[in-house]
Protein backbone atom coordinates (compact mmCIF):
# COMPACT_ATOMS: atom_id res chain seq x y z
CA UNK A 1 0.00 0.00 0.00
CA UNK A 2 1.15 3.63 -0.59
CA UNK A 3 0.82 5.58 2.31
CA UNK A 4 -0.39 9.09 1.81
CA UNK A 5 -1.26 12.21 4.29
CA UNK A 6 -3.63 14.83 4.08
CA UNK A 7 -1.80 18.46 3.37
CA UNK A 8 -2.70 20.62 6.01
CA UNK A 9 -6.21 22.63 3.91
CA UNK A 10 -4.56 25.84 4.18
CA UNK A 11 -2.10 24.76 1.88
CA UNK A 12 -4.53 23.20 -0.15
CA UNK A 13 -7.02 26.13 -0.37
CA UNK A 14 -3.98 28.29 -1.26
CA UNK A 15 -2.84 26.40 -4.27
CA UNK A 16 -6.84 26.39 -5.28
CA UNK A 17 -6.70 30.50 -5.59
CA UNK A 18 -8.43 31.78 -8.55
CA UNK A 19 -10.35 29.27 -9.42
CA UNK A 20 -14.24 29.11 -7.86
CA UNK A 21 -16.05 25.70 -8.80
CA UNK A 22 -14.02 22.67 -7.35
CA UNK A 23 -14.47 18.86 -8.55
CA UNK A 24 -13.30 16.40 -5.97
CA UNK A 25 -11.51 12.88 -7.03
CA UNK A 26 -11.01 10.16 -3.91
CA UNK A 27 -9.25 7.17 -5.19
CA UNK A 28 -10.43 3.65 -3.96
CA UNK A 29 -7.32 1.73 -3.36
CA UNK A 30 -4.96 3.25 -1.06
CA UNK A 31 -6.10 6.18 0.29
CA UNK A 32 -9.36 4.76 0.85
CA UNK A 33 -7.54 1.67 2.80
CA UNK A 34 -5.26 4.73 5.07
CA UNK A 35 -8.53 6.77 5.06
CA UNK A 36 -7.11 9.94 3.71
CA UNK A 37 -8.73 10.13 0.50
CA UNK A 38 -12.08 7.68 0.38
CA UNK A 39 -15.77 8.41 0.25
CA UNK A 40 -15.53 10.08 3.79
CA UNK A 41 -12.69 11.91 3.31
CA UNK A 42 -13.97 13.37 -0.24
CA UNK A 43 -16.95 14.38 1.54
CA UNK A 44 -15.05 16.04 4.65
CA UNK A 45 -12.88 17.75 1.76
CA UNK A 46 -15.88 19.06 0.27
CA UNK A 47 -17.65 20.63 3.37
CA UNK A 48 -14.23 22.08 4.31
CA UNK A 49 -14.24 23.84 0.67
CA UNK A 50 -17.50 25.22 0.71
CA UNK A 51 -16.62 26.52 4.30
CA UNK A 52 -13.46 28.00 2.94
CA UNK A 53 -15.97 29.95 0.54
CA UNK A 54 -15.68 27.55 -2.88
CA UNK A 55 -18.36 26.11 -5.09
CA UNK A 56 -17.79 22.38 -5.13
CA UNK A 57 -19.88 21.45 -8.36
CA UNK A 58 -19.57 17.46 -7.69
CA UNK A 59 -17.22 14.43 -6.85
CA UNK A 60 -15.97 11.05 -8.01
CA UNK A 61 -14.21 8.03 -6.41
CA UNK A 62 -12.04 6.65 -8.84
CA UNK A 63 -11.54 2.44 -8.26
CA UNK A 64 -7.93 2.96 -8.32
CA UNK A 65 -6.50 6.92 -9.32
CA UNK A 66 -3.43 5.36 -11.06
CA UNK A 67 -5.05 2.86 -13.42
CA UNK A 68 -5.69 5.26 -16.12
CA UNK A 69 -8.60 3.29 -17.90
CA UNK A 70 -10.85 3.12 -14.58
CA UNK A 71 -10.46 7.21 -13.75
CA UNK A 72 -10.92 8.09 -17.60
CA UNK A 73 -14.03 5.27 -17.21
CA UNK A 74 -15.14 7.40 -14.00
CA UNK A 75 -14.40 10.72 -14.75
CA UNK A 76 -16.57 10.35 -18.36
CA UNK A 77 -19.66 9.87 -16.14
CA UNK A 78 -19.22 13.57 -14.63
CA UNK A 79 -17.92 15.49 -17.85
CA UNK A 80 -20.60 17.86 -17.63
CA UNK A 81 -19.53 18.45 -13.85
CA UNK A 82 -15.83 18.46 -14.51
CA UNK A 83 -16.68 20.46 -17.77
CA UNK A 84 -17.92 23.44 -15.29
CA UNK A 85 -14.82 22.89 -12.67
CA UNK A 86 -12.36 25.67 -12.82
CA UNK A 87 -10.04 23.99 -10.69
CA UNK A 88 -9.70 19.99 -9.48
CA UNK A 89 -8.39 18.30 -6.12
CA UNK A 90 -7.50 14.72 -6.46
CA UNK A 91 -6.60 12.95 -3.14
CA UNK A 92 -5.05 10.46 -3.65
CA UNK A 93 -0.90 9.54 -4.30
CA UNK A 94 1.05 11.59 -6.79
CA UNK A 95 0.64 8.48 -9.33
CA UNK A 96 -3.24 9.15 -8.95
CA UNK A 97 -2.61 13.28 -9.36
CA UNK A 98 -0.17 13.03 -12.64
CA UNK A 99 -3.09 10.16 -14.28
CA UNK A 100 -5.58 12.37 -13.66
CA UNK A 101 -3.70 15.04 -15.01
CA UNK A 102 -2.94 13.46 -17.91
CA UNK A 103 -6.70 12.31 -18.41
CA UNK A 104 -8.29 15.90 -17.70
CA UNK A 105 -5.52 17.67 -20.31
CA UNK A 106 -6.31 21.25 -20.43
CA UNK A 107 -7.81 21.28 -16.47
CA UNK A 108 -5.81 22.20 -13.65
CA UNK A 109 -5.33 19.36 -10.97
CA UNK A 110 -4.03 19.63 -7.25
CA UNK A 111 -3.09 17.37 -5.37
CA UNK A 112 -4.90 17.24 -1.42
CA UNK A 113 -2.09 14.44 -0.23
CA UNK A 114 1.66 14.11 -0.08
CA UNK A 115 2.72 10.27 -0.92
CA UNK A 116 5.07 9.15 1.87
CA UNK A 117 5.85 5.50 1.03
CA UNK A 118 5.38 1.95 0.27
CA UNK A 119 4.12 0.28 3.19
CA UNK A 120 2.89 -2.82 4.68
CA UNK A 121 -0.12 -1.94 6.54
CA UNK A 122 -0.36 -3.18 9.84
CA UNK A 123 -3.18 -2.49 11.10
CA UNK A 124 -5.89 0.39 10.69
CA UNK A 125 -3.85 3.05 11.83
CA UNK A 126 -0.23 1.82 11.59
CA UNK A 127 1.80 0.99 8.55
CA UNK A 128 5.35 0.67 8.10
CA UNK A 129 7.93 1.32 4.92
CA UNK A 130 8.83 -2.31 3.24
CA UNK A 131 10.37 -1.84 -0.01
CA UNK A 132 12.10 1.10 -1.93
CA UNK A 133 11.73 -0.53 -5.47
CA UNK A 134 14.95 -0.86 -6.11
CA UNK A 135 14.40 -3.32 -8.85
CA UNK A 136 17.16 -5.90 -7.62
CA UNK A 137 15.32 -7.85 -4.97
CA UNK A 138 17.46 -9.85 -2.27
CA UNK A 139 15.03 -10.71 -0.10
CA UNK A 140 15.54 -14.58 -0.50
CA UNK A 141 19.37 -13.76 1.26
CA UNK A 142 18.17 -11.64 4.04
CA UNK A 143 15.08 -13.85 5.50
CA UNK A 144 12.47 -11.83 3.74
CA UNK A 145 13.69 -8.74 5.58
CA UNK A 146 14.93 -5.74 3.52
CA UNK A 147 18.08 -4.10 4.40
CA UNK A 148 17.53 -1.62 2.08
CA UNK A 149 14.60 -0.46 3.20
CA UNK A 150 14.52 -1.50 7.26
CA UNK A 151 18.59 -0.05 7.52
CA UNK A 152 18.64 3.65 6.79
CA UNK A 153 22.36 3.12 5.61
CA UNK A 154 20.60 0.68 3.00
CA UNK A 155 23.68 -1.73 4.04
CA UNK A 156 24.11 -5.31 2.01
CA UNK A 157 26.81 -7.07 4.53
CA UNK A 158 25.08 -6.51 7.63
CA UNK A 159 25.43 -3.48 10.64
CA UNK A 160 27.20 -1.10 10.98
CA UNK A 161 28.69 -0.44 13.97
CA UNK A 162 26.06 1.59 15.41
CA UNK A 163 23.86 -0.81 16.37
CA UNK A 164 23.47 -0.43 20.67
CA UNK A 165 21.83 -3.06 22.36
CA UNK A 166 20.17 -4.63 19.71
CA UNK A 167 18.71 -1.01 18.44
CA UNK A 168 19.38 1.21 15.69
CA UNK A 169 21.03 4.07 16.19
CA UNK A 170 19.76 6.57 13.82
CA UNK A 171 16.13 4.99 15.01
CA UNK A 172 17.11 3.95 18.49
CA UNK A 173 13.12 2.60 18.75
CA UNK A 174 13.77 0.11 16.08
CA UNK A 175 15.40 -2.88 16.05
CA UNK A 176 18.76 -2.96 14.20
CA UNK A 177 17.88 -4.09 10.34
CA UNK A 178 20.48 -6.70 10.82
CA UNK A 179 19.55 -7.72 13.84
CA UNK A 180 15.77 -8.50 12.79
CA UNK A 181 17.22 -9.85 10.05
CA UNK A 182 20.01 -12.42 11.88
CA UNK A 183 16.92 -13.62 14.37
CA UNK A 184 15.13 -14.56 11.78
CA UNK A 185 17.70 -16.21 9.72
CA UNK A 186 18.46 -18.55 12.97
CA UNK A 187 14.98 -19.28 13.07
CA UNK A 188 14.27 -20.80 9.65
CA UNK A 189 17.77 -22.47 9.56
CA UNK A 190 19.14 -19.94 7.13
CA UNK A 191 22.15 -18.73 8.97
CA UNK A 192 25.02 -19.46 6.19
CA UNK A 193 23.00 -17.09 3.64
CA UNK A 194 24.43 -14.11 6.10
CA UNK A 195 28.06 -15.56 5.10
CA UNK A 196 27.71 -14.34 1.66
CA UNK A 197 29.30 -11.14 0.33
CA UNK A 198 26.49 -8.78 -1.66
CA UNK A 199 27.61 -6.73 -4.81
CA UNK A 200 26.70 -3.31 -4.53
CA UNK A 201 23.83 -2.63 -5.88
CA UNK A 202 23.07 -1.39 -9.77
CA UNK A 203 21.65 1.90 -8.65
CA UNK A 204 20.89 2.19 -12.42
CA UNK A 205 18.01 0.49 -11.53
CA UNK A 206 16.81 2.75 -9.78
CA UNK A 207 17.29 5.63 -12.28
CA UNK A 208 14.25 7.32 -12.73
CA UNK A 209 11.90 7.98 -14.24
CA UNK A 210 10.94 4.28 -15.04
CA UNK A 211 8.87 2.69 -17.79
CA UNK A 212 7.95 -0.77 -18.75
CA UNK A 213 6.14 -1.55 -21.41
CA UNK A 214 5.12 -5.23 -22.08
CA UNK A 215 3.71 -4.65 -25.49
CA UNK A 216 6.86 -2.91 -26.82
CA UNK A 217 9.33 -5.47 -27.43
CA UNK B 1 58.37 4.65 8.03
CA UNK B 2 57.04 1.81 6.90
CA UNK B 3 53.13 0.80 5.88
CA UNK B 4 50.83 -1.05 9.04
CA UNK B 5 50.99 -4.79 7.05
CA UNK B 6 54.73 -4.41 6.96
CA UNK B 7 54.52 -3.68 10.90
CA UNK B 8 52.69 -6.52 11.58
CA UNK B 9 54.29 -8.90 9.23
CA UNK B 10 57.38 -8.27 11.04
CA UNK B 11 55.91 -8.90 14.54
CA UNK B 12 55.43 -5.45 15.94
CA UNK B 13 53.04 -4.50 18.58
CA UNK B 14 51.61 -1.53 16.65
CA UNK B 15 50.77 1.94 17.57
CA UNK B 16 48.08 4.24 16.29
CA UNK B 17 46.47 7.44 17.23
CA UNK B 18 43.78 9.30 15.98
CA UNK B 19 43.25 12.92 15.32
CA UNK B 20 40.94 14.44 13.41
CA UNK B 21 41.14 17.28 11.49
CA UNK B 22 39.18 20.88 12.56
CA UNK B 23 36.62 22.27 11.26
CA UNK B 24 37.78 24.84 9.13
CA UNK B 25 41.71 25.45 7.96
CA UNK B 26 44.21 26.34 10.27
CA UNK B 27 45.55 23.26 11.13
CA UNK B 28 48.22 24.07 13.85
CA UNK B 29 46.62 22.58 16.54
CA UNK B 30 46.10 19.22 14.70
CA UNK B 31 50.10 19.68 13.59
CA UNK B 32 51.40 20.01 16.97
CA UNK B 33 49.40 17.21 18.27
CA UNK B 34 51.39 15.24 15.75
CA UNK B 35 54.62 16.35 16.35
CA UNK B 36 53.97 15.57 20.03
CA UNK B 37 54.20 12.25 19.55
CA UNK B 38 56.84 12.16 16.52
CA UNK B 39 58.48 8.56 16.78
CA UNK B 40 56.59 7.55 19.61
CA UNK B 41 53.62 5.74 17.22
CA UNK B 42 53.57 4.23 14.18
CA UNK B 43 50.64 6.16 12.33
CA UNK B 44 48.19 8.83 12.57
CA UNK B 45 44.95 7.84 11.64
CA UNK B 46 42.93 10.86 10.16
CA UNK B 47 39.07 10.99 10.71
CA UNK B 48 37.08 11.35 7.98
CA UNK B 49 34.18 13.85 9.27
CA UNK B 50 33.87 12.19 12.38
CA UNK B 51 30.07 11.84 13.62
CA UNK B 52 29.22 13.08 10.78
CA UNK B 53 30.38 16.92 11.32
CA UNK B 54 31.58 18.53 8.27
CA UNK B 55 35.10 19.35 8.77
CA UNK B 56 38.48 19.48 6.56
CA UNK B 57 39.01 16.23 4.88
CA UNK B 58 41.35 13.14 5.77
CA UNK B 59 43.03 13.14 3.04
CA UNK B 60 44.69 16.68 3.37
CA UNK B 61 45.69 16.01 6.43
CA UNK B 62 47.03 12.65 5.42
CA UNK B 63 49.20 14.35 2.82
CA UNK B 64 50.83 16.79 4.97
CA UNK B 65 51.13 14.69 7.89
CA UNK B 66 53.32 12.34 4.88
CA UNK B 67 55.32 15.49 3.59
CA UNK B 68 56.31 16.00 7.54
CA UNK B 69 57.31 12.12 7.86
CA UNK B 70 54.53 11.17 9.97
CA UNK B 71 53.34 8.11 8.65
CA UNK B 72 49.61 8.29 8.27
CA UNK B 73 45.92 6.32 7.96
CA UNK B 74 43.55 7.47 5.85
CA UNK B 75 40.27 7.04 7.03
CA UNK B 76 37.45 6.95 4.34
CA UNK B 77 34.10 6.20 4.65
CA UNK B 78 30.79 5.43 2.97
CA UNK B 79 28.55 8.16 4.00
CA UNK B 80 29.39 11.21 1.37
CA UNK B 81 30.69 9.51 -1.62
CA UNK B 82 29.34 7.40 -4.16
CA UNK B 83 31.59 3.97 -5.92
CA UNK B 84 33.20 6.49 -8.67
CA UNK B 85 34.44 9.19 -5.55
CA UNK B 86 35.37 6.98 -3.50
CA UNK B 87 37.82 4.56 -6.53
CA UNK B 88 38.94 8.16 -7.13
CA UNK B 89 39.99 9.14 -4.29
CA UNK B 90 41.55 5.74 -3.22
CA UNK B 91 43.94 6.88 -6.37
CA UNK B 92 44.46 10.25 -4.99
CA UNK B 93 45.65 8.79 -1.79
CA UNK B 94 48.52 6.79 -3.40
CA UNK B 95 49.87 9.04 -5.38
CA UNK B 96 49.85 11.48 -2.62
CA UNK B 97 51.76 8.70 -0.88
CA UNK B 98 49.02 7.88 1.83
CA UNK B 99 48.84 4.00 1.51
CA UNK B 100 47.53 3.09 4.93
CA UNK B 101 43.58 3.05 4.46
CA UNK B 102 40.79 2.14 7.20
CA UNK B 103 37.76 1.38 5.15
CA UNK B 104 34.42 2.68 7.01
CA UNK B 105 31.00 2.77 6.51
CA UNK B 106 30.50 5.96 8.42
CA UNK B 107 28.21 7.51 10.93
CA UNK B 108 24.94 8.17 9.48
CA UNK B 109 24.28 11.80 8.11
CA UNK B 110 21.49 12.49 11.02
CA UNK B 111 23.91 11.85 13.82
CA UNK B 112 25.75 14.95 12.86
CA UNK B 113 25.63 19.00 12.08
CA UNK B 114 24.08 18.67 8.99
CA UNK B 115 20.98 16.25 9.00
CA UNK B 116 19.58 17.52 6.02
CA UNK B 117 22.46 16.12 3.94
CA UNK B 118 21.56 13.23 1.66
CA UNK B 119 22.98 10.57 2.81
CA UNK B 120 25.15 8.11 -0.30
CA UNK B 121 26.40 4.62 0.87
CA UNK B 122 26.66 3.74 -2.37
CA UNK B 123 29.33 1.04 -1.52
CA UNK B 124 29.38 -0.46 2.32
CA UNK B 125 32.34 -1.16 4.15
CA UNK B 126 32.96 -4.58 2.94
CA UNK B 127 32.37 -3.48 -0.61
CA UNK B 128 34.72 -0.65 -0.19
CA UNK B 129 37.51 -2.82 0.20
CA UNK B 130 36.47 -5.35 -2.25
CA UNK B 131 36.98 -2.22 -4.41
CA UNK B 132 40.37 -1.00 -3.13
CA UNK B 133 41.51 -4.49 -3.77
CA UNK B 134 40.46 -4.83 -7.02
CA UNK B 135 42.31 -1.39 -7.38
CA UNK B 136 45.41 -2.93 -6.19
CA UNK B 137 44.83 -5.13 -9.00
CA UNK B 138 44.67 -2.72 -11.79
CA UNK B 139 40.54 -3.16 -12.32
CA UNK B 140 37.69 -0.63 -11.02
CA UNK B 141 34.82 -1.96 -9.85
CA UNK B 142 33.39 -1.77 -13.65
CA UNK B 143 35.89 -4.01 -14.63
CA UNK B 144 38.24 -1.29 -16.38
CA UNK B 145 41.69 -1.49 -16.61
CA UNK B 146 43.91 1.00 -14.94
CA UNK B 147 46.63 3.00 -15.76
CA UNK B 148 49.48 2.10 -13.22
CA UNK B 149 47.96 -0.17 -10.34
CA UNK B 150 48.68 1.34 -6.68
CA UNK B 151 49.23 -0.62 -3.43
CA UNK B 152 47.12 0.00 -0.11
CA UNK B 153 47.83 -1.72 3.48
CA UNK B 154 43.66 -2.20 3.65
CA UNK B 155 42.52 -2.10 7.60
CA UNK B 156 38.90 -2.12 8.65
CA UNK B 157 36.90 -1.84 11.91
CA UNK B 158 34.94 -4.07 14.37
CA UNK B 159 33.38 -3.68 17.89
CA UNK B 160 33.88 -6.38 20.38
CA UNK B 161 31.54 -5.59 22.33
CA UNK B 162 28.60 -5.73 19.70
CA UNK B 163 25.07 -7.28 20.49
CA UNK B 164 25.12 -10.31 19.37
CA UNK B 165 28.91 -10.17 18.31
CA UNK B 166 28.42 -13.36 16.20
CA UNK B 167 26.59 -10.39 13.88
CA UNK B 168 30.01 -8.74 13.97
CA UNK B 169 32.29 -11.24 13.93
CA UNK B 170 30.67 -12.65 10.88
CA UNK B 171 30.93 -8.70 8.88
CA UNK B 172 34.66 -8.78 9.57
CA UNK B 173 35.08 -12.78 7.99
CA UNK B 174 33.48 -10.69 4.92
CA UNK B 175 35.80 -8.00 5.48
CA UNK B 176 38.86 -10.24 5.73
CA UNK B 177 37.37 -12.08 2.36
CA UNK B 178 37.40 -8.59 0.91
CA UNK B 179 40.93 -7.68 1.40
CA UNK B 180 41.17 -6.29 5.16
CA UNK B 181 44.49 -6.88 6.36
CA UNK B 182 44.28 -5.60 9.93
CA UNK B 183 41.43 -4.49 12.20
CA UNK B 184 41.14 -1.58 14.82
CA UNK B 185 38.15 -2.02 17.53
CA UNK B 186 35.93 0.42 19.24
CA UNK B 187 36.84 1.32 22.80
CA UNK B 188 37.56 -2.13 25.03
CA UNK B 189 37.63 -1.53 28.90
CA UNK B 190 37.20 -5.09 29.71
CA UNK B 191 39.84 -7.51 28.84
CA UNK B 192 37.87 -10.14 29.71
CA UNK B 193 35.19 -9.81 27.06
CA UNK B 194 38.24 -8.89 24.51
CA UNK B 195 40.17 -11.93 25.26
CA UNK B 196 36.68 -13.97 24.20
CA UNK B 197 36.01 -12.17 21.37
CA UNK B 198 39.59 -12.49 20.28
CA UNK B 199 39.79 -16.04 20.52
CA UNK B 200 36.13 -16.35 18.61
CA UNK B 201 38.33 -14.22 15.62
CA UNK B 202 41.52 -16.20 16.05
CA UNK B 203 40.26 -18.45 12.95
CA UNK B 204 40.89 -14.98 10.75
CA UNK B 205 44.48 -14.73 11.16
CA UNK B 206 44.07 -11.17 10.92
CA UNK B 207 46.24 -8.64 13.41
CA UNK B 208 43.84 -6.42 15.54
CA UNK B 209 45.05 -3.52 17.31
CA UNK B 210 42.53 -2.97 20.32
CA UNK B 211 40.70 0.90 20.83
CA UNK B 212 41.41 2.61 24.02
CA UNK B 213 39.58 5.89 24.22
CA UNK B 214 40.70 7.75 27.86
CA UNK B 215 38.21 7.97 30.63
CA UNK B 216 37.69 11.72 31.07
CA UNK B 217 34.97 11.67 34.30
CA UNK B 218 32.83 8.83 35.50
CA UNK B 219 29.74 11.15 33.61
CA UNK B 220 31.62 10.64 30.62
CA UNK B 221 31.66 6.25 31.41
CA UNK B 222 27.95 5.83 31.74
CA UNK B 223 27.19 8.42 28.60
CA UNK B 224 28.92 6.04 26.80
CA UNK B 225 27.39 3.46 28.72
CA UNK B 226 24.12 4.50 27.51
CA UNK B 227 24.86 5.73 23.69
CA UNK B 228 27.64 4.61 22.35
CA UNK B 229 27.00 1.16 20.78
CA UNK B 230 29.19 -1.70 21.54
CA UNK B 231 30.91 -0.10 24.48
CA UNK B 232 30.94 -0.74 28.34
CA UNK B 233 32.70 0.13 31.19
CA UNK B 234 32.88 -2.06 34.38
CA UNK B 235 31.13 -0.15 37.12
CA UNK B 236 34.43 -0.67 38.95
CA UNK B 237 36.53 1.32 36.65
CA UNK B 238 33.53 4.04 36.76
CA UNK B 239 33.99 4.01 40.95
CA UNK B 240 37.21 4.48 40.25
CA UNK B 241 37.02 7.34 38.06
CA UNK B 242 34.31 8.95 40.38
CA UNK B 243 36.35 8.89 43.84
CA UNK B 244 39.91 10.01 42.07
CA UNK B 245 41.00 13.48 43.26
CA UNK B 246 42.52 13.39 40.05
CA UNK B 247 41.29 12.78 36.88
CA UNK B 248 43.21 12.98 34.35
CA UNK B 249 46.22 10.86 35.85
CA UNK B 250 43.52 8.62 36.78
CA UNK B 251 42.27 8.42 33.19
CA UNK B 252 46.33 7.60 32.37
CA UNK B 253 46.39 4.79 34.77
CA UNK B 254 43.37 3.38 33.98
CA UNK B 255 44.59 3.10 29.95
CA UNK B 256 47.50 2.11 30.77
CA UNK B 257 46.17 -0.56 32.83
CA UNK B 258 44.07 -1.83 29.96
CA UNK B 259 46.39 -1.36 27.51
CA UNK B 260 48.88 -3.45 29.42
CA UNK B 261 46.47 -6.22 29.70
CA UNK B 262 45.24 -6.47 26.63
CA UNK B 263 48.64 -6.73 24.65
CA UNK B 264 48.99 -10.42 25.08
CA UNK B 265 45.77 -10.69 23.51
CA UNK B 266 46.31 -9.03 20.47
CA UNK B 267 48.89 -7.11 17.88
CA UNK B 268 48.47 -3.32 18.58
CA UNK B 269 46.55 -0.71 20.19
CA UNK B 270 44.98 2.19 18.56
CA UNK B 271 44.70 4.96 20.68
CA UNK B 272 41.95 7.73 20.51
CA UNK B 273 42.20 10.52 22.82
CA UNK B 274 39.16 13.02 21.99
CA UNK B 275 40.53 16.28 23.06
CA UNK B 276 43.42 14.94 25.03
CA UNK B 277 45.86 14.04 22.70
CA UNK B 278 48.39 16.47 24.81
CA UNK B 279 47.99 13.51 27.08
CA UNK B 280 48.84 10.97 25.34
CA UNK B 281 52.56 10.76 25.68
CA UNK B 282 52.06 10.34 29.45
CA UNK B 283 49.84 7.14 28.78
CA UNK B 284 52.55 5.57 26.14
CA UNK B 285 54.95 5.84 28.73
CA UNK B 286 52.30 5.13 31.88
CA UNK B 287 51.89 1.30 28.96
CA UNK B 288 55.49 0.94 28.72
CA UNK B 289 54.95 1.63 24.75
Amino acid sequence: MIVTEQKAFTEVNESLVGHQKIFVIGCGSCATAWHTGGEAEVKEMVEKLQGAGKTCIGWAISEETCDERKTRRELRAHSSELAEAEGVLVMSCGAGVQTTALVLEDKPVYPALNAMFLARLQRLTRADERCLLCGECILASTGGLCPVTLCPKELLNGPCGGYNHGMCEVNPDRECAWVSIYHRLQRIGQLDRLHLIQSPKDQSKRGHPRLVDKGAA
Amino acid sequence: MALLNELFEAKKFVVTVEIGPPKGVDLTEALEDAELLRGRVDAFNVTDQQSSVMRLGSLPLCHLLKDRGLEPVFQITCRDRNRIALQSDLLSAYVLGVQNILCLTGDHVSLGDHPQAKPVFDLDSVSLLQAASLLQKGQDLAGKELKGKPQFSLGAVVTPGGDPVELQIIKMEKKVKAGAQFFQTQAVYEPETFARFMDKVSYLNVPVMVGIVLLKSAAMARFMNKNVAGVHVPENLIEEMDKAPNKAQKSIEIAARLIREMRPLCQGVHIMPIGWEKRVPALLDAAGL
